[in-house]
């Protein structure tokens, strides 16, 4: 759920205490206290936990220019190395020397709707040359639709001619690196160090990786998606549009040739969510792949975010914010200081409640539980229909509340008329929600029968891989 | 009630004294009636009667035709800010009208709802609700204040090389917000309170604090950025799906509904809480939702001034008509839905056609030189209402504005100029806060 269904859940909540009514009608504001407590695991986990957490792998793409926040970083050749292969710079330098010009054929493997390969064979213009920046030279490549591009831009390429090019670090046969002229970074580098942290994960236990975005001029993303595929045992990566912070996309695709990057995974893994995730706006991701035992097997499990959704999404901190709450407002002499203490610890288990109706679920009860229990899959947590489903209800008790301790009350009519009246939308919202949940639901049940079942297992077996 | 003839007359008469100043950057029509009474009177120039129905058509105009600054005249490059609006975007991608169709689009979508609302709804639900909730306005006030401070997103921090850079970068930030908010309500608090502006400035005194938060700095910012003038697409054409559009609609509605009806709460504010609940995500739902919002936290703010049951006064411009005459019967309620009706029609017309005027002209004008001219403009406007001590709060707003750009906080934050006095006053704490400033 979103952060303000959860802080409206402990506003609500506040409400369900006569005495704090009463103190809010005499404009003692304290018992907002409830709201924060209710958005507190939230609040902790994304203002601190998402910055202290460990990170093993750490995939810039396109680093930013440290002035101007948005890729591509301006580089000196001579900064760049081996490990910047596949990621997005920009050079200034002078034309050295023109090593090649002309036309061929490229074939390269594009992946179908379907998830099949097909190889696709294009003639293509190039010109390969020397830049030289000053601290280095460095081989620059453009071919394709890249090459009509660079073309446009600066006009015929001849020696002694200043030019500032982007694109992404590769190595040449010799090892020796180029630049490749494109307006993307290559995702062959974000697949091949995701399926690194895979495999690492099945032999050393855990491994967390950060995926960063790609910022370009203009607060306008380079959109890419992450999918590790279990029964092909690889991980794709598949570089998409620019898009607005909206996620609008607005055209900028890029070629064929450099869409796709594809890693081979040497262990068996499981994706507990059955769709790609969706690299664009705001930060990119963490995700952790750990070793897991999945029916009698030893695999890798991802788990999204691992730094969300753990102590303080948990019925212990709820119990925990109560007491100190208590503490606190009893040493200040808050009358009511139990109320208060109920409702912060209410408002908070509703926030652990409306995240469980989720995929992620949380590790309820530590230390008495040990591990995450699944959510109940009724939504994702950006859906408009259960946010708003749960925010209006609570809005309704509020109302309801506020009606029911004042008297004479203002709206005279019976409790449960009154509640049936306010809360019919969120009825029909959630009744809508659960209704669509089976179908997912379904789909994710399919994809661990599959996995269960998994081809690829049993032939690691047979090799004694598991 | 006046004549229905003459009715119309000062309704369109005030439609077009909108539409005439509302694409103007930095001018808000609060500010320009509320000068316009302090210049020229009522009573003298149209019947009291009508100035009710005069400002309706104003607000209306208002409410539709500042589309046209917000997408056109408010652009800056990226290196100036961090975060563009999606009405920048569009204009720096060509696509300013396809943005003014996208508002358009919500703002007929909001006086549909607010026409229906008023003739079916408010009637009957908004009093006994208002009735039981309004005792609490304070609860809501301070909790969407908290909410503003918890829920800040840090922008920045996830580059940074250590864990305590990452934390570091994420809290300059959210530490700039709060700097923001509680300079605004300093400023506000000693307007509010002190005799620092002239006491012949009573409806106006917050006038030159506003245009400082969030008109000035914004004009200033495009003299400062200096943004390309990009050619436009003047095509009608835009970008959405009935599904976003009835989903933004829907949050647009509701976040312009709590603003309009309850004090202090403002559209921006409305926008925040609506988009949690609908979980709103798109550019063109955000402009559609903006076009529905505004409208109905504008217009129908206002209109609640005319609902007899309730008969609420919402709004700066409300206050100044209040002053001077109040609706009372059910039938000007009515003529007031009609000349919203009529007016937005006139309105979505003039916008639609200045819209494609500007993107066919886009680059005649540049931007730079609008703005100095609307910065002076500006100042005059807070010289006349205000007197030089408004000048200086001018100076101090912009300033302040300026300062949530620079730390790339929400400029909400400047609301504090607003929120923090009231809330210091609603809790009975203003001798105390003026004791501790040394103010009294």
């Amino acid at each position: 759920m979103r952060g303000f269904t959860h802080y409206i859940s402990g506003l609500a909540a506040a409400t369900f205490f006569g005495a704090l009514v009463g103190d809010l009608r005499l404009g003692i504001l304290i018992p907002v206290i409830a709201a924060a407590a209710a958005y507190f695991p939230d609040f902790v986990d994304f203002k601190f936990g998402k910055f202290l957490a460990r990170r093993d792998y750490e995939i810039d793409p396109a680093p930013w220019d440290e002035k101007k926040h948005y890729a591509p970083k301006l580089v000196k050749v001579s900064e760049l190395s081996e490990k910047n292969r596949y990621q997005f710079f920009a050079i200034e330098g002078m034309v050295e020397e023109i090593l090649a010009r002309g036309s061929g054929k490229v074939s390269y493997k594009v992946l179908r709707e379907d998830g099949g390969e097909e190889t696709v064979t294009e003639t293509y213009n190039s010109i390969v040359f020397t830049l030289n920046d000053g601290t280095g030279k460095i081989t620059v490549e453009a071919f394709g639709d890249d090459y009509e591009f660079f073309e446009e831009e600066f006009g015929r390429i001849e020696g002694g001619k200043r030019l500032l090019v982007f694109g992404y670090v590769d190595l040449e046969e010799d090892g020796s690196l180029k630049l490749v002229v494109s307006d993307a970074p290559h995702p062959q580098g974000i697949a091949e160090t995701i399926a690194r942290a895979i495999e690492e994960a099945y032999r050393e236990g855990e491994r967390i990786v950060k995926i960063h975005n790609i910022r370009l001029p203009g607060d306008v993303y380079r959109r890419f998606w992450v999918h590790p595929d279990p029964p092909k045992r690889e991980v794709r990566v598949e570089m998409g549009p620019i898009v607005t912070p909206g996620g609008v996309a607005i055209g900028g695709d890029v070629p064929e040739y450099r869409k796709y990057g594809v890693a081979k995974v040497s262990v068996p893994f499981i994706k507990t969510y059955p769709k790609p995730t969706r690299i664009d706006s705001f930060s990119g991701p963490e995700i952790a792949f750990r070793r897991a035992e999945f029916k009698g097997k030893t695999v890798v499990k991802d788990r999204f975010l691992p730094w969300h959704h753990g102590f303080s999404h948990s019925l212990t901190m709820g119990m925990i914010i109560g007491l100190v709450v208590f503490a606190f407002f009893r040493l200040i002499g808050y009358e009511h200081a139990t109320e208060l203490a109920l409702a912060s610890m209410i408002g908070q288990w509703l926030h652990v409640f409306e995240d469980q109706l989720g995929f992620m679920g949380s590790n309820l009860l530590p230390p008495l539980t040990k591990d995450v229990v699944p959510g109940f899959k009724l939504g994702e947590s950006g859906s408009g229909l259960t946010n708003f489903s749960t925010a209006w209800l609570m809005i309704a008790f509020m109302i309801w509340n506020f009606n029911r301790f004042t008297d004479p009350r203002p709206i005279p009519i019976s409790d449960a008329k009154l509640l049936l009246l306010l809360a019919w939308p969120s009825v029909i919202g959630f009744g809508i929600a659960i209704a669509k949940s089976f179908r997912l639901r379904k789909e994710i049940s399919e994809l661990m029968d599959y996995y269960t079942n998994l081809e690829a297992f049993e032939e690691m077996e047979e090799v004694g891989g598991i | 009630m006046v004549p229905l003839s003459d009715l119309l007359i000062w309704s369109l008469a005030g439609v077009i004294f909108g539409s005439l100043i509302s694409w103007i950057p930095g001018f808000h029509i609060f500010n320009i009636m509320a000068l316009l009474v302090a210049v020229f009177g009522v009573g003298e120039l149209m019947p009291v009667q009508a100035f009710p129905f005069f400002a309706i058509g104003a607000i209306v105009a208002y409410a539709y035709v500042s589309a046209i600054s917000s997408v056109y005249f408010s652009v800056a490059d990226e290196s100036a800010v961090f975060l563009l609006f999606p009405t920048q975007r569009y204009l720096l991608l060509g696509r300013g009208h396809e943005a003014v169709l996208l508002y358009l689009i919500g703002a007929v979508a909001g006086t549909l709802f607010l026409v229906l609302g008023a003739l079916f709804i408010f009637p009957r639900v908004l009093p006994p609700i208002y009735q039981a909730t309004s005792p609490y306005i304070t609860y809501f006030l301070v909790a969407i204040v908290v909410f503003m401070f918890m829920s800040e997103w840090p922008k920045e921090g996830d580059r940074g090389r250590t864990p305590g850079e990452r934390l570091w970068l994420a809290w300059r930030q959210i530490l700039g917000g709060i700097l923001v908010f509680f300079l605004s309500g300093l400023l506000g608090f000693i307007v509010m309170n002190t005799n620092l502006l002239p006491t012949t400035s009573a409806y106006t005194r917050l006038t030159p604090m506003f245009i400082g938060f969030f008109g000035m700095s914004w004009v200033l910012l495009n003299i400062l950025s200096n943004p390309p003038m990009l050619e436009q697409v003047p095509d009608d054409r835009v970008e959405s799906s009935l599904y976003n559009t009835l989903k933004a609609s829907f949050g647009g509605a509701l976040g312009g509904t709590i603003a309009a009806v309850y004090p202090i709460i403002t559209g921006g504010m409305g926008a925040l809480v609506a988009g949690h609940m609908t979980s709103q995500r798109g550019d063109d739902a955000f402009i559609i939702s903006q076009g529905v919002n505004r409208v109905i936290y504008y217009v129908g703010a206002f209109t609640l001034l005319f609902l007899p049951q309730l008969r609420l006064t919402r709004g700066a411009a409300a206050w100044l008509v209040s002053s001077i005459y109040t609706p009372k019967s059910y039938a000007e309620y009515l003529a007031a839905i009609g000349v919203i009706l009529l007016s937005a029609g006139i309105s979505f017309l003039f916008t639609y056609y200045l819209s494609r005027f500007i993107a066919n002209s886009f680059n005649v004008v540049h931007i730079k030189k609008l703005s100095y001219v609307v910065a002076v403009t500006l100042v005059v406007i807070s010289y006349l209402l205000t007197g030089p001590m408004g000048l200086a709060v001018l100076f101090v707003s912009t300033a302040i504005g300026l300062m949530a750009a620079a730390f790339n906080t929400r400029r909400s934050y400047c609301l504090g100029g607003l929120i923090l006095p009231v809330l210091i006053s609603m809790t009975g704490h203003t001798g105390y806060f003026m004791h501790l400033l040394g103010l009294g």
